[in-house]
């Protein structure tokens, strides 16, 4: 049987082990009394059928190769962020660090403009540094912010930078988390996990301080618990999530929309490229809804701020 | 045609799963062209008897003609529990199961614990394959009730004990003309040269549902494309990008033939049907 054919023939084999729910012998060929009509489905032409926004990127080693996976998939756009990740100590995570890392997004987005859209990241312990850092990278061409696991996004020492990220009406993007054992619930096991990651109640307790600022909620796939983090964030509705990560369970996405409503989702898919596209795929959206996660709504948030990106 | 050789129908005690009977799973089937499933009864991962999981599927599967011809299933076996060899014998020769699935994880026994080699070497024995899951779930985001991946008392050393491939290649080793079927492979398939050959040689097979089969193409160079095949690990993980892993292949990585035998040739090799 051809996948390529519009309309295909199943033939259910009535042909039947003693037990008669197995298909025995031969595939083909065997007697059948069972004919059923299925449409075929096309993956491919599905995958493209939508305009897509990867709204959680970071510049690979290889961007021609990153922008083919890209293109492969219908995805004509990647939100890139490259945040300082060595956990090795303030000095390491210092300013010249910073400078660095979004020095690899910068030029990314000088190089290929139509395809990367660069958010910058910061250091919030270095305040002087972080406002200057903003500058800098605003006249360079970037358009929105990724926050690591440095500082907590409801410490105090954040509230100068999301004050000046509200000002420039940029999304507070950060990296999140929430599993057992590092917090959030059942504070019992240590994973790992670095102590200042910032967790969902973390975000709901800034976006409520700062009702009219956009956060973005990092990868609700990316293994923290997606059922616990979409829960915890219904009532910000200022606080958007994506996608992203490595965990493609089943009802993630379908899980969001009934708890954050369709708006507030964007596609992500932190590198996991394929099953970033397959979860949503799969999922029980309209195709109106799937049209707003691939893309309409990362479109629309970011033309909130001025960024106009489509 | 379009085997799906990993799902489940059944619960998973610690979420809500949709899509787990075989009326859900066979809409599924239909909604995207899926021909047949392998498929096995969650529940068994949890009841110390797997044979009453097994049962249940039975009568699921006979309790509508629609599911006729659409699935094959799997037997659970616990082969630290009392009765296992005649669960087996009851499994194939009454109730028509094509395969066995184990967990050593979840069942608590060792890859070379003596009953589990009598397991694979009876299954051998019956041309029935073996199909072992590297990680039933993310265990990251684990109920706190489910099997531990920590270390206890350790501090800031994540020490996860979710398996990878290495894991399941003492019992390969052990019975290497056994037929095996490696679902949702999550943590890589690095192996040294020795376990490659041994890989290599054997009649074994990895599902494309685990997040570590994203680099398809290189897969298939280092190990074969007759040693892949299409899977979902459905309804656990999203239904789709296990089939997303073969089609999204260009034709310089995989032609329409190599394409063929992920869908199904590969399955119904090890499957014998």
């Amino acid at each position: 049987m051809s996948m390529k054919i519009d309309r295909r023939r199943f033939i259910a084999n009535t042909s039947l082990s003693a037990t008669g729910i197995i298909l025995a012998g031969k595939m083909t060929g065997c007697s059948t009394s069972q004919e059923k009509q299925i449409v075929s489905y096309d993956i491919m032409k599905d995958v493209m059928k939508y305009r897509k926004i990867d709204a959680h990127q970071h510049p690979s080693d290889d961007l021609e190769k990153q922008i083919e996976i890209a293109d492969r998939l219908g995805i004509e756009k990647m939100q890139i962020s490259n945040p300082v990740t060595n956990f090795s100590g303030k000095e390491a995570e210092g300013p010249d660090e910073v400078r660095k890392n979004n020095d690899v997004v910068i030029e990314a987005v000088k190089k290929y403009p139509d395809r990367f859209i660069g958010f910058f990241t910061l250091n919030p312990i270095y305040k002087k540094e972080s406002i200057e850092e903003i500058k800098r990278c605003v006249d360079n061409g970037l358009i929105g912010y990724k926050g690591y696991t440095q500082v907590k996004i409801n410490d105090p020492v954040y509230y100068p930078v999301i004050e000046k990220l509200t000002e420039l009406k940029m999304i507070v993007y950060m990296h999140t988390f929430t599993q057992l054992g590092m917090g959030g619930y059942r504070m019992k096991y240590d994973v790992g996990r670095f102590p200042n990651t910032t967790l969902a109640e973390d975000m709901v307790e800034s976006a409520r301080k700062y009702p009219h600022t956009i956060f973005h909620f990092a990868h609700i796939g990316g293994g923290g618990d997606w059922e616990y983090q979409c829960k915890m964030l219904k009532q910000c509705p200022n606080i958007y999530v994506d996608t992203g990560g490595s965990n493609n369970e089943e009802n993630i996405v379908d899980f969001a929309i009934k708890h954050l409503g369709e708006d507030r989702i964007f596609f992500g898919t932190d590198g996991a490229y394929i099953h970033g596209v397959g979860r949503v795929l799969s999922s029980k959206a309209t195709d109106e809804q799937k049209k707003k996660i691939f893309f309409d709504n990362y479109v629309n948030v970011l033309k909130k701020g001025g960024y106009n990106v489509a | 045609m379009l085997l799906d050789i990993n799902t489940y129908v059944g619960h998973w005690p610690f979420k809500q799963l949709q899509y787990n009977t075989c009326a859900k799973l066979l809409d599924r089937m239909d909604k995207y062209s899926v021909d047949i499933s392998v498929v096995s009864n969650l529940n068994g991962v949890f009841y110390k008897n797997t044979q009453s999981a097994n049962e249940e599927l039975y009568d699921e599967l006979q309790s509508d003609n629609n599911f006729r011809g659409r699935f094959i299933p799997f037997a659970i076996i616990n082969p630290i529990y009392a009765g296992w060899r005649e669960d087996l014998e009851i499994c194939v020769s009454e109730l028509g199961m094509k395969g066995i699935r184990v967990f050593p994880q979840y069942h608590d026994y060792e890859v070379t614990d003596p009953s589990f080699i009598e397991l694979v070497k009876a299954a051998r024995n019956r041309g029935l394959p073996v199909a072992i899951d590297i990680r039933m779930v993310d265990s990251r985001q684990r109920s706190w009730m489910d099997i531990p991946v920590f270390v206890p008392g350790e501090k800031s050393d994540i020490i996860l004990k979710e398996w990878q491939l290495k894991n399941v290649i003492p019992i390969i080793r052990e019975v290497p003309d056994a037929k095996f079927i490696i679902v949702n492979v999550a943590n890589g398939l690095r192996v040294n040269d020795e376990e490659l050959e041994l890989l290599k040689k054997a009649d074994i097979l990895f599902d494309t549902s685990g997040r570590s089969m994203s680099d398809l193409p290189d897969l298939i160079k280092k190990f074969g494309k007759e040693k892949f095949a299409f899977g979902t690990h459905a309804p656990i993980l999203d239904y789709l990008s296990g089939r997303l892993r073969i089609e999204y292949m260009n034709d310089s990585e995989a032609d329409e033939a190599t394409k063929e035998l992920l869908r199904s040739g590969n399955a119904r090799r090890i499957i014998s049907i």
